[in-house]
């Protein structure tokens, strides 16, 4: 069946599976294990020895990526796995931020922990707030009508924009909150602009894995179910209410602690962080990935920000441009994303090889 | 026996229309109840109003003894109500397996755990082979849905309805589509099962009706027309004009 751009919209793509042979897993024990996940292994070590051979700039340039494509995987968890679209996650990655730089400027609490722990309860308490009205617009089964989900997740965003700019005691306005230093760990470890490399590798591994154990989880799989046929679910006894609700928290808090990492990264919030603007390039990094594949908003991190990084020195203010001739070129040209573009590449060459 | 599902006066409206009027009955407990009745009778409709589905205007709905009418889908099928669907409603991404590891993770416990890999939970596995077994699809259980032939769908489609372990097993139209063997198929399988499990059906297909039902209701416009043992609809007056489209009968709801 072809893909078409709409199905690309709604998430409603045939999801891909990480492993080589998904038949085969799981029998296999051990070495299949570890043959599924040596790429990411590899990737790993490889991740760790990055900064003793790169230039600071590209450690700054891969500490961004790593940060959106934690931002992109936790959209992802409602997009790609629930067929959940929404047009108001950057709200979650921009109030993780704010809330961030907020302790920190204003709260006095410098222990990065702690920080974090806040920014997690702060951004789900949001959710929770939000999620009631935005699903009582989204009805059952609505994938195929997200509109009005879209048109209030949209206006929960811009919402939050306006408060930004309006509360400028605590936000700096429309110039953004400044003034955000490089994490206190508590620990006798001091983070600059190197070490903290490492530790935004640290955070987005575990959140990784974390949102990789959820969604193969039983809950994960009632969010496929839903993602799939809504109504068939309730008809099995489960209460998609419930899954959708808390999988949109979820989400969010996931979201926010990337926009904590934001925050640090940049040392500077902008009320724009959590608008439309902001929810384009993740919308983009998920398109551009693959919303079908786990890793594929991972990919789409790493093409955007790298992109957007030539783009910036070498055509600069052309980025919008550029930016929405990418969009229309890959839904046009490989909807499917080029996350699984490069896993089916990858998955030739392992059985080319194996047989 | 007692009743397992009581409907009373139920009703519901869309606009001025009474797409389901004033309908009373009760299905015992193993009993073989089928509906029929031509298009737009409001077979689908009452199906949905019993499952939840559709909130009705008026009217009650009792199952188990216990007043369900406003309760939520999900609600009915932890009570042990379950449905199939006239148009075959899966997962039509995921694998055989996957759909039934799904099916019957719906009415148990661990369907809210976050940690630990569903397909890899072993005792779910067992009853997703029993399940798949007797639906002969054990062997097919990696493919994905979506490339099945239809009648494994729709076999599918009964399989998932059975994985709540229901006590009321509710069937829109079973053999919808399916060619006179497979229908033939579909018979077999609901006449063998076992007797714990109450079935409330829609069906068209006289065969299958006739093949399952021991007691039968006609729908019409709505409304209870006729009620009676195979027999007795076989020989009823109403139920020949409406199938044979005399036009007394197009008038006579009304």
């Amino acid at each position: 069946m072809a893909t078409r751009p709409a199905d690309v919209l709604f998430g409603r793509l045939a999801r891909r599976s990480a492993s080589v042979s998904p038949a085969a897993a799981g029998k296999g024990g051990a070495a299949a294990m570890l043959k599924a996940w040596l790429p990411a292994i590899v990737i790993l070590v490889l991740m760790l020895l990055l900064p003793t051979f790169v230039p600071s700039y590209i450690q700054s340039l891969v500490t961004k990526m790593m940060i959106f494509a934690l931002f992109g995987v936790s959209m992802n968890i409602l997009w790609g796995f629930e067929g959940i679209p929404t047009f108001g996650h950057a709200a979650y990655f921009g109030f993780g931020g704010y809330a961030c730089g907020i302790l920190i400027v204003h709260g006095g609490i410098s222990n990065f922990w702690l920080n974090l722990l806040l920014v997690i309860v702060f951004t789900a308490l949001l959710g929770a707030g939000l999620g009631i009205p935005a699903f009582r617009v989204y009805g059952v089964g609505a994938s195929d009508n997200p509109i009005y989900f879209l048109l209030v997740t949209l206006a929960f965003g811009e919402l939050l924009v306006r408060v930004a700019i309006a509360a400028r005691s605590l936000t700096g306005g429309s110039t953004g909150l400044a003034g955000i230093p490089y994490p206190d760990l508590g620990l006798p470890i001091t983070i600059n602009s190197f070490s903290f490399y490492f530790l935004v590798l640290l955070i987005v591994v575990v959140c990784l894995f974390l949102v990789y154990r959820l969604v193969n989880s039983h809950y994960g799989y009632a969010l496929r179910g839903i993602h799939d046929n809504e109504r068939r679910m309730q008809a099995l006894g489960y209460n998609t209410w419930l899954y959708k609700y808390t999988s949109y928290i979820i989400a969010g808090a996931f979201g926010g602690i990337a926009g904590a990492l934001f925050a640090y990264f940049g040392g500077v919030m902008v009320p724009g962080n959590m608008g439309m603007a902001m929810t384009d390039i993740v919308f983009l990094i998920v398109i551009m990935g693959s919303a079908a594949w786990y890793f594929g908003p991972v990919i789409g991190a790493v093409v955007v920000v790298g992109v957007e990084y030539l783009s910036s020195v070498y055509v600069p203010d052309r980025w919008p441009l550029i930016m929405g001739t990418i969009i229309v070129v890959v839904i046009m040209v490989i909807p499917q994303g080029i996350g699984v573009m490069l896993l089916g590449l990858w998955r030739r060459l392992v059985r080319g090889r194996s047989a | 026996m007692a009743a397992l599902l009581e409907v009373q006066n139920l009703s519901v409206h869309f606009g001025g229309l009474a797409a389901v009027d004033d309908v009373s009955f009760a299905v015992e407990e193993g009993e073989r109840l089928v509906l029929i009745g031509p298009n737009g009778a409001g077979k689908t409709t009452l199906f949905n109003l019993l499952t939840g589905q559709l909130k009705p205007s008026g009217g009650k709905v009792l199952f188990k003894g216990r007043d369900i009418t406003h309760k939520p889908v999900y609600a009915r099928t932890q009570l042990g109500m379950a449905r199939s669907f006239q148009i075959t409603s899966l997962f039509p991404n995921e694998s055989v397996l996957t759909n039934a590891l799904i099916g019957l993770q719906g009415v148990r416990a661990g369907r809210y755990r976050v940690w630990g890999a569903f397909t890899g939970d072993k005792a779910l596995r067992q009853e997703a082979q029993k399940l798949l077994e007797t639906i002969d699809l054990w062997d097919k259980r990696d493919e994905t849905v979506a490339s099945l032939a239809y009648g494994e769908q729709r076999k599918i489609e009964m399989g998932l309805s059975l994985a709540s372990g229901p006590d009321l097993l509710m069937l829109d139209e079973p053999s919808c589509g399916l060619t006179p063997t497979e229908s033939a198929d579909i018979t077999e399988r609901i006449r063998a099962l076992g007797r714990k499990i109450t079935v409330l059906m829609i069906a068209h297909d006289m065969d299958l009706v006739f093949g399952v039902a021991e007691r039968i209701i006609l729908l019409h416009f709505g409304a209870v027309s006729a009620e009676g043992t195979p027999d007795e609809i076989r020989a009823n007056q109403t139920v020949k004009d409406i199938y044979m489209g005399s036009h007394k009968a197009s008038t006579a709801g009304q």
